[in-house]
């Protein structure tokens, strides 16, 4: 089994809170998970990392000429980039936010506060995260700001990239945040924690566009709480990495608070793309509804894993989910496994799950006007996975997923 | 003179899954031909469009077809659809998440690359639809719809005649273009098949109805029972069946 790599190198030692938290997660770190870990029984992790994803490279110093921010978007936002896990930490001052290197929030008492209230020690990457801490974004935002705010990850090289963000939405705010993720063809590990705080009567709504490179590994853990009438709602598209795990944990706090979660997954060759999702509705009146849709082709593999938790007292709760798999070819397969744990009584609760391939009929009715095979499919795929962006209100950024 | 060839359908034998459906049929088309093929149901009509149009579960066993002197069965669906058939179909399907102009266009570069021209541009295309779609009432926001999504029969048949517009083909082959239609919609979707007759263009209409050929005037008129042509006549062959039926035509046919 794979100790706490030691050839990790960091930085900012000089930081007590900082000290504190890697020591806690080293303390927690007891290696890799194994499909005989419940949560990872169709997500072989050890397999796939490498030592090589382990390694620290440094990264440019150089912003300006750093190619990772040349980056363009068709719409005005407030970006930031990591490259090759690495903060660029040019920031400009953004109205009604306080956006912090990590590091540097730790340092603050105030804000030192916010960051790590979950007990996450028993996910084993968010251990090994804590373990590595060093490079993250401490967002702060108190203000509905006007534009989306962009989270570009650029991976250049081999090795870790171990990014740990906190996002706070105070009451009322209002705020969209994208988060891209793409690299170049080398053999990295991208562990990513999102530590996310939705305040009373505030909406976030999180986006996720991820096409690492394809022999790359990419672990993301979303640990999500929301308070009375607060709403997060994600959309996640994933494409690359040989082996992705987009996890989302919501703590639905407070009455009527709400989750939506939309995911879409489109693979093939030897990728292996999991979806998880941990919905705990914790208080009457709260409500989560996901569509995850996935696209596997070749030898691809898809993974859903979707757990709903009502608590006893969490009377006249909703709780819906549906996944639906397309399978292209016959390597291709897919492993769902919903769970509901429903204590209350009077809730409303589903899951469903489905899985086959393109409809026949409509293959012909697109051929039969002359559209190619390869065409004709793609056209069918797309429509399939549309309906799991269809929600997405800005039209920007709709029309990133839908060129994505 | 004698016209063109388009389509020569030389003893074809045909199945629907494992049943032998088409036993021993022979039709030629001519350029800017107009045939009417009637039947009583179950007679094999529909096989006959889903063979020539390469549809899945639908196998030629033996004879020949040949389309334009290429060897039809050498083609794909694709290619069949590309070198100028097309099939309209009896009942449209639906597609959702397809937007009918993603797919218009898609379709008409399809045949425009297949035949070494450049795409179309978006505003050329859009003009062209435009023009063709008023034609037809059919409005913009059907234009932007998914494919056939919530249309009605009648809808769905005006959708099935703008592509046929836009596509130009060599031979349209309509399988029961009237079902489903009421008078109003019969009339636009004849006056648009109608439109596209310019004596070179061929038609192959698939109907058990005298109704649609009010409007289309056949010049030959084919009575379809037990798998092949039994009797083929000029549309007044059309006009005596609708007052006698099929019974006689049929007689010894084993359906």
């Amino acid at each position: 089994m794979l100790k706490l790599p030691e050839n990790i190198t960091l930085k900012e030692t000089h930081i007590p809170a900082l000290e504190a938290l890697r020591q806690k997660g080293k303390a927690a770190f007891s290696g890799l998970p194994s499909l005989k870990d419940e949560a990872f029984k169709y997500t072989p992790v050890q397999s796939v990392l490498t030592d090589e994803m382990f390694q620290t490279n440094p990264c440019c110093d150089n912003f300006d000429g750093c190619a990772c921010t040349q980056k363009q978007l068709d719409f005005e936002a407030h970006r930031f980039f990591f490259c090759d896990g690495t903060l660029h930490e040019h920031f400009h001052p953004m109205q009604g936010m306080e956006v912090l290197p990590l590091s540097e929030a730790l340092e603050n008492h105030e804000a030192s506060g916010h960051i790590n209230k979950f007990d996450a020690l028993k996910h084993p990457f968010t251990a090994l995260n804590l373990s590595c801490l060093e490079q993250g974004l401490f967002l702060r935002i108190f203000q509905t700001p006007s534009n989306p705010i962009v989270l570009f990850y650029q991976a250049k090289q081999s090795g870790l990239k171990n990014i740990y963000n906190v996002i706070l939405l105070e009451k009322g705010v209002s705020a969209e945040i994208v988060e891209i993720f793409e690299g170049q063809n080398e053999a990295y590990f991208t562990n990513v924690v999102n530590e996310i705080f939705v305040a009373k009567e505030a909406s976030l709504k999180h986006y996720k566009l991820q096409n690492e490179a394809l022999n790359a590994v990419h672990m993301a853990f979303n640990r999500v709480e929301v308070k009375s009438k607060g709403c997060y709602e994600s959309c996640v598209f994933q494409k690359g990495g040989k082996l992705a795990r987009h996890e989302l944990d919501v703590c639905l706090l407070e009455e009527n608070a709400s989750a939506f979660l939309n995911a879409a997954y489109k693979i093939k060759g030897n990728t292996l793309a999991d979806t998880t999702t941990n919905i705990a509705h914790l208080k009457p009146f709260t409500a989560s509804d996901q569509l995850i849709k996935g696209v596997v082709d070749e030898n691809a593999r898809g993974v859903f894993q979707g757990k709903i938790c009502v608590a006893q007292n969490a009377v006249q709760t909703k709780g819906y989910q549906l996944h639906k798999a397309l399978l292209l070819s016959d390597g291709a397969g897919v492993d769902v496994k919903p769970e509901l744990e429903i204590f209350a009584d009077d809730v409303k609760c589903s899951h469903g799950a489905t899985c086959g391939d393109l409809n026949k009929d409509e293959l012909f009715y697109l051929k039969s006007r002359g559209i190619c095979e390869n065409k004709a499919r793609e056209m069918l795929t797309d429509a399939f996975l549309k309906t799991v962006f269809e929600g997405i209100s800005n039209p920007d950024i709709k029309n990133l997923f839908e060129n994505f | 003179m004698t016209n063109k060839t388009i389509l020569d359908i030389k003893n074809l034998y045909a199945n629907a899954g494992d049943k032998e459906i088409i036993k021993g049929l022979n039709l030629i088309i001519n350029e800017g031909e107009v045939h009417a093929i009637m039947g009583p149901n179950g007679g094999g009509k529909s096989t006959l469009a889903n063979v020539l149009s390469g549809k899945g579960g639908y196998t030629p066993t033996s004879g020949s077809v040949f389309f334009k002197g290429k060897d039809l069965f050498s083609l794909n669906v694709e290619q069949r659809a590309n070198e100028g058939l097309f099939l309209l179909m009896q009942y449209p399907i639906e597609i959702e998440g397809v937007a009918f102009i993603t797919f218009l266009k898609h379709a008409l570069n399809a045949k425009r690359t297949y035949e070494g021209q450049k795409e179309i541009d978006m505003p050329s295309f859009m003009r062209l639809v435009r023009d063709e779609a008023d034609r037809l009432f059919i409005s913009s926001d059907m234009l932007k719809r998914s494919i056939n999504a919530g249309f009605s029969g009648g809808e769905k048949k005006k959708m099935e005649t703008l592509q046929m517009k836009i596509l130009q083909p060599t031979l349209a082959v309509l399988d029961e273009a009237d079902s489903g239609l009421d008078i109003d919609a019969l009339k636009v979707v004849s006056g648009g098949i109608n439109s596209l007759r310019d004596g070179k263009r061929a038609f192959l209409i698939i109907t058990h109805h005298q109704d649609l050929l009010d409007q289309i005037e056949p010049d030959f008129v084919h009575v379809f029972a037990g798998g092949r042509i039994v009797k083929s006549g000029d549309k007044n062959l059309a006009l005596q069946l609708e007052a006698q039926g099929y019974a006689d035509f049929i007689k010894g046919e084993k359906c």
